[in-house]
């Protein structure tokens, strides 16, 4: 098969996508205090974002032939996508929610850093061991499941540092010291996933070709299991720890932006004028 | 007499001397973190000179092709010896122990918070370096397997000999010792601070020495647990690193460049600090854009973490894993740009005041920005493969760890001396350490880059008569030479300087960061009373009360 051909005709339209991304604008425009503005635009550009991921043909290859571009899909579901969706959500909803009695403290829970950053390391690390992606790749309820869970656990895991309601923030040193870690999570995957070898994902071995593309891949782009890995393991380590990376300097350029919580001196006025007064006598001394 | 020990001195004499009663104990015993900075000083300036001496041997060995000084055997060790000392030895403890001495002063405390613990790392550091040196006196001699020592070389059988044990396990003591003093120095900037004086208005030097403890602390683990199985490899038989055996070779190359390259931004980052304190008070302004000096070292320490195998292209880890390093390598290029801008535009309409310390400063700046541009060209995988294991690249780190930590090193020691003892360091010999080291420098090194270019080969103890080597090396001699006798003139600096250096007063520089309100050298409890901590510049706020650095802060 001719390969734009195949970019044209690779889209699969699957019902759960749709309904997911429909669920999702639904309950945005029940959110009080939504209404058309820059934060519904980020919200449903990252929807849209979302369909892209899951019905274009980066889905199919990422199914059936590269692991590579699985990855792309992966971090586009868990980190990108996300991030949009939680900037989206308006402030006013978000403080509405955390007051209310049940749904405000599951959030308050899995706000916490330490339960959202097992979450966010921990679903990259679960679901990508070899024998489990394997079960995965051939079970589409469990497809479906995996894709649904990057979302919304890519929503938990960026909760603490982007949150609508700045005082459910971390304060930005802690918040870059989060991401930091955080990426060395990730950076430690990918590292073990370039460096272990060809053949740790059995499925794209000998991929069953069903478009037709293998020989395109394996011999026009000589994207050989070996290099898919390492592309795949790659990306998950350098452009997925620079999104961490870009995140914790948006931390310390938000700390220095905002006004100095210690401009106003903790002991006493009276003290620090003597102080001052006895530091000009010893330098006038000199 | 017993109880006059002074674990923590107490008289107003602000560092005991060796000539009085327990004089010796009085610093061997010390948790000051004044005394232990100053023996961390002292300590480097000796491994500095071997260091050098050794780099000279190996100098003169290649003055000429063919040149039989020294066997292959002494120059294997030599070079090993001359890196591994230079590294872990000199710029490594020399900036962790201007930053013990410096740390509480600028931050306004009295001590670091482990005083104990930072007596550790010293002695840690100080072991390990006669243990490393050590190895010289024994049969088989010094360790000579390169400051890298790659596997399988480093193993057996092909190296039987002590050297490389020594080796590791000097190096396993100093750098649990590194750790510790990472450990510390965050402790105490996270904790010790003055009222007044936040993370924002730390200065620079602060800063940076805060990141590069970071990176200690992740960085050097790695490090330490791989001469565990080094050691396991040669003393217990083990196969971690033996290919033969079902152990892998470049698993060590992963873990010494994993710990290697962030340790350059160790070296580099405490560095940067200096001039950023240096070029200011030289320029007579504050420095341009605090927040950009600090947010792009945060930058670099982070990135400097998964760029390692940029020193590994040559391996064969495939065309991918290339390119993706080759980029995130050049990244560096943008927070370290972002630096130099800074300086330049520091001094840019600055009233320049060119003592020696600004000399050093700004020479560090051309020098390092060489020294970071063909970096950018080497992490670019063609030109690696082509330069890689030749002059080139020992020029390239020169520039880089020479022309940039050790430049900022002699700043920041013709910076603080008058703090650290009271007197000045003379500024005669000063500009003549200056001249002579920034031509013997270039004259060593910047040929090297053509013998690069031309295929000389590093590590490798002579080379044949090629058009031009032998000239070019003879001319790199000479610069070394010259390096050499500005060292002497260094040396000689310090000791006139010390007995007969003018008296330095508190602030000889009219500089604004907290060490200087204190007196010179600074008393055992360091300030009678802290000043006011209102902006970035505090001694600057109190000399011109009328015009803060930060509005709403005035005085009274």
């Amino acid at each position: 098969m001719n390969i734009l051909h195949f970019l044209g005709s690779a889209w699969s339209f699957e019902p759960w996508v749709i309904l997911f991304a429909l669920a999702l604008f639904g309950a945005y425009t029940l959110l009080p205090g939504s209404r058309l503005n820059r934060k519904s635009l980020l919200f449903s550009s990252g929807v849209m974002l979302m369909v892209i991921a899951l019905v274009s043909p980066l889905d199919h290859l990422g199914r059936n032939y590269l692991f590579s571009a699985h990855m792309v899909q992966h971090i586009l579901l868990l980190l990108v996508i996300p991030l949009m969706l939680l900037s989206g959500i308006p402030e006013a909803a978000a403080e509405r929610a955390l007051n209310s009695p049940y749904a405000g403290g599951l959030i308050k829970f899995l706000g916490n850093p330490v339960p959202a950053w097992l979450l966010g390391v921990g679903s990259m690390w679960v679901w990508h061991m070899p024998s489990l992606h394997d079960i995965v790749m051939a079970n589409e309820g469990l497809y479906i499941a995996q894709q649904i869970s990057f979302v919304l656990i890519g929503v938990i895991f960026w909760w603490p540092v982007f949150a609508p309601v700045k005082t459910a923030r971390l304060s930005p040193l802690p918040a870059a010291l989060y991401l930091a870690s955080a990426c060395l999570g990730c950076s430690i995957l990918g590292m073990l996933i370039t460096f272990a070898g060809a053949g740790l994902y059995t499925a794209y071995a000998n991929p069953a070709d069903s478009a037709g593309i293998l020989s395109y891949i394996r011999n026009e782009l000589c994207i050989t299991p070996g290099v898919d890995q390492q592309i795949g393991g790659l990306t998950m380590w350098v452009p997925g720890c620079l999104i961490y990376l870009a995140a914790s300097m948006v931390t310390v350029a938000r700390w220095y932006a905002s006004p100095e919580p210690g401009s106003v001196n903790t002991c006493t006025a009276e003290s620090e004028v003597t102080t001052d007064l006895k530091l000009k006598e010893a330098t006038e001394r000199e | 007499m017993s109880s006059r020990i002074p674990l923590v001195p107490e008289n107003a004499a602000p560092l005991p001397s060796l000539k009085e009663n327990n004089g010796l104990l009085a610093w061997v015993a010390s948790v000051d973190h004044k005394q232990i900075g100053i023996m961390y000083l002292i300590i480097t300036l000796v491994y500095f000179l071997l260091g050098g001496l050794e780099a000279l041997l190996i100098r003169i060995q290649l003055a000429h092709p063919g040149n039989d000084f020294l066997t292959p055997e002494m120059y294997n060790q030599l070079f090993t010896m001359h890196g591994t000392t230079m590294i872990f030895f000199v710029v490594m403890p020399f900036l962790i122990g201007v930053g013990v001495y410096l740390l509480p002063l600028m931050i306004g405390a009295r001590d670091m918070a482990f005083p104990r613990l930072n007596a550790l790392s010293f002695w840690l550091f100080f072991f390990g370096g006669i243990l490393l040196y050590y190895s010289f006196f024994t049969q088989s001699g010094a360790p000579d397997v390169g400051w890298f020592a790659y596997s399988p070389l480093s193993e057996k059988p092909f190296s039987l000999n002590k050297g490389p044990t020594y080796w590791a396990l000097g190096l396993l003591a100093s750098g649990i010792g590194s750790v510790a003093s990472g450990l510390n120095n965050v402790v105490t900037i996270l904790t010790m601070r003055t009222p007044g004086m936040t993370m924002r208005r730390i200065p620079l030097f602060v800063w940076m020495i805060f990141v590069t403890s970071l990176l200690l602390i992740f960085v050097i683990p790695i490090i330490t647990a791989a001469f565990a199985m080094m050691l396991l490899d040669s003393l217990l038989g083990a196969t971690f690193f033996t290919p033969a055996h079902g152990g892998s070779a470049i698993l060590w190359q992963h873990f010494f460049w994993g710990f290697g390259h962030p340790e350059v931004y160790i070296l580099i980052l405490p560095a940067f600090g200096i001039i950023s304190e240096v070029i200011p008070v030289f320029s007579r302004k504050p420095i341009y854009g605090y927040e950009f000096v600090a947010a792009s070292t945060v930058a670099i320490g982070l990135l400097s973490l998964g760029v390692w195998a940029h020193h590994m292209f040559a391996v064969g880890l495939g065309n991918v894993a290339n390119a993706y390093f080759s980029l995130a390598s050049m990244l560096i290029a943008i927070p370290t740009g972002v630096k130099v801008l800074n300086w330049v535009a520091t001094m840019w309409g600055g009233r320049i005041n060119f003592a020696t310390p600004m000399l050093f400063g700004t020479a560090f700046i051309i020098e390092f920005v060489i020294g970071g541009l063909t970096g950018v060209a080497i992490a670019s995988v063609p030109i690696d493969w082509v330069v890689t294991d030749s002059y080139f690249i020992v020029a390239h780190f020169h520039y880089a760890i020479f022309g940039g930590s050790v430049f900022a090193i002699f700043a920041g020691v013709y910076y603080w001396f008058p703090k650290f003892t009271g007197r000045m360091l003379s500024e005669t010999l000063g500009k003549w350490h200056f001249w002579l080291t920034v031509i013997g420098f270039n004259m060593t090194f910047f040929v090297q880059h053509f013998l690069g270019v031309m295929g000389m080969p590093r590590r490798t103890y002579t080379y044949h008569d090629m058009p031009y080597w032998g000239s070019m090396n003879l001319l790199s001699t000479i610069g070394a030479l010259i390096l050499g006798l500005s060292a002497i003139v260094f040396v000689w600096n310090i000791l006139v300087s010390l007995r007969n250096g003018k008296p330095a007063g508190d602030n000889p520089w009219n500089a604004w960061t907290l060490e200087w309100a204190t007196t010179s050298p600074p008393a055992v409890e360091n300030f009678e009373l802290v000043p006011p901590v209102r902006g970035r510049r505090p001694l600057w706020d109190l000399a011109h009360p009328d015009q803060p650095d930060e509005p709403g802060a005035k005085i009274v």
